[in-house]
């Protein structure tokens, strides 16, 4: 692997609290939004020779810890069709009392399915444009924005669902 | 006419040009129901901001720093004073040779004689320096998540290296900020790489990383001895419980 020049490397170092964001928001376990990044560090260094000096660091990077995540996420659909009775059993059985005091926005993230769980990390919580988030997610900015549109919704159901059971 | 729904998010998220924007203004003005829409998105927008930002706020795990900071060329900065095991002492002493060498041993040598440093954190012992003092208790009993800012010394990352032995990367505070790397090896911390760590002292009194504050010139050194992974919180502490032995 080539180095990288000091310039790109503090770039990259000032860049991590937001990966580490973007990727709690995608992946709502600390520990597992942190094993995403440090698999976004590792492939952007492997591939920093395709990183146009003129390209937004922000965008790429972003994108490769989204597709990281699309990755893991493919090895956990296959782990869960293996498992499925006890994990499927246990998101069941969380019922939303126990659990409602803990971060209701994060559960509420973790129950959106991934497609819409992106574009809303992308658009609402790192502020980028829905062009941005277009390329980034490979859809056109119309699709980026039904996405949007439904997640909100879902959202919004789930977090009023939560807290009429608490009221 | 009422905006549309996906209008009102296009406009919650800083998608409309200035004339829609403004017609959707006008709309909040002259409909309170259109004004209870926007706030409802802007309500989502905020509590999801409010909740993530925390992210932000949170130090960066160290070895994530390192794993960006190792890939980096060798700056410029920073002196990389690197000490060669199991040499003879000429040969070591030969690597001190540079005049800008001489001068940070020279200085270190001063400051470890004061009283900050007694008895001193380094031993010279058949040519290879040997950590004593603060800095060997340090290196022995500090785990790096529970340090005080204020103790003279502080552990950065610590590792398992490819020979198997156990190696920590530490700071030491003071008029001459440096920076260095021990592993231990039948008993004592040897000294690896001791670096004049200038961002430290530029950095004094902000809150730094442990890992990010090391001078890159030292996390490169890191980067070639390292075998897999810094350890984690948990492991640092089984290593320490097992008096820091490596693999035979």
């Amino acid at each position: 692997m080539p180095p990288i020049s000091e310039a790109l490397s503090v770039q990259i170092v000032e860049l991590l609290p937001r990966l580490r964001r973007f990727a709690r928001t995608l992946a709502g376990n600390p520990s597992d939004a942190d094993d995403l990044v440090q698999i976004c560090i590792e492939r952007a260094l492997t591939r920093s020779e395709q990183l146009r000096s003129d390209a937004p660091l922000a965008g790429w990077m972003f994108g490769i810890l989204r597709n990281a995540w699309i990755d893991e996420a493919r090895a956990r659909a296959r782990r869960t069709r293996v498992f499925a009775p006890e994990e499927l059993g246990e998101h069941v059985a969380d019922p939303a009392g126990a659990h409602a005091e803990i971060l209701p926005v994060q559960q509420a993230m973790q129950r959106l399915p991934d497609e819409q769980r992106e574009v809303i990390g992308l658009v609402l919580v790192e502020g980028l444009s829905y062009s941005e988030a277009a390329q980034i997610t490979g859809v056109p900015v119309g699709t980026v924005t039904s996405r949007l549109a439904r997640g909100r919704e879902a959202l919004q159901a789930i977090l009023r669902d939560g807290e009429q059971e608490q009221a | 006419m009422k905006p549309s729904e996906e209008t009102l998010m296009a406009y919650v998220d800083g998608e409309l040009d200035a004339a829609a924007r403004a017609r959707v203004a006008g709309a909040i003005a002259a409909d309170p129901e259109v004004a209870q829409r926007v706030a409802a998105h802007e309500a989502l927008r905020g509590r999801l901001r409010a909740t993530f930002d925390a992210v932000l706020e949170e130090p960066v795990p160290p070895h994530l720093v390192a794993l960006v900071q190792a890939r980096a060329k060798e700056p410029a900065r920073g002196q990389l004073l690197q000490f060669p095991t199991k040499r003879t002492p000429q040969r070591a002493w030969l690597q001190w040779s540079s005049l800008a060498a001489s001068f940070v041993l020279g200085a270190l040598m001063w400051q470890f004689g004061s009283r900050l440093f007694a008895p001193g954190p380094l031993s010279e012992s058949h040519g290879e320096f040997v950590a004593s003092g603060a800095l060997a208790r340090a290196l022995s009993g500090q785990l790096s998540a529970q340090q005080n800012p204020s103790d003279t010394v502080q552990i950065g990352l610590s590792f398992r290296s490819r020979r198997g032995d156990f190696c920590r990367a530490f700071h030491l505070q003071g008029s001459l900020a440096t920076a260095g790397l021990a592993c231990h090896d039948h008993e004592v911390w040897k000294v690896q790489v001791l670096a004049h760590d200038e961002v430290s002292q530029v950095a004094t009194g902000q809150y730094r990383q442990a890992a990010s504050s090391l001078p890159p010139t030292l996390l490169g050194a890191i980067n070639e001895m390292i075998a897999g992974d810094p350890l984690d919180a948990a492991a640092e502490g089984q290593a320490r419980a097992g008096g820091w032995q490596g693999k035979p």
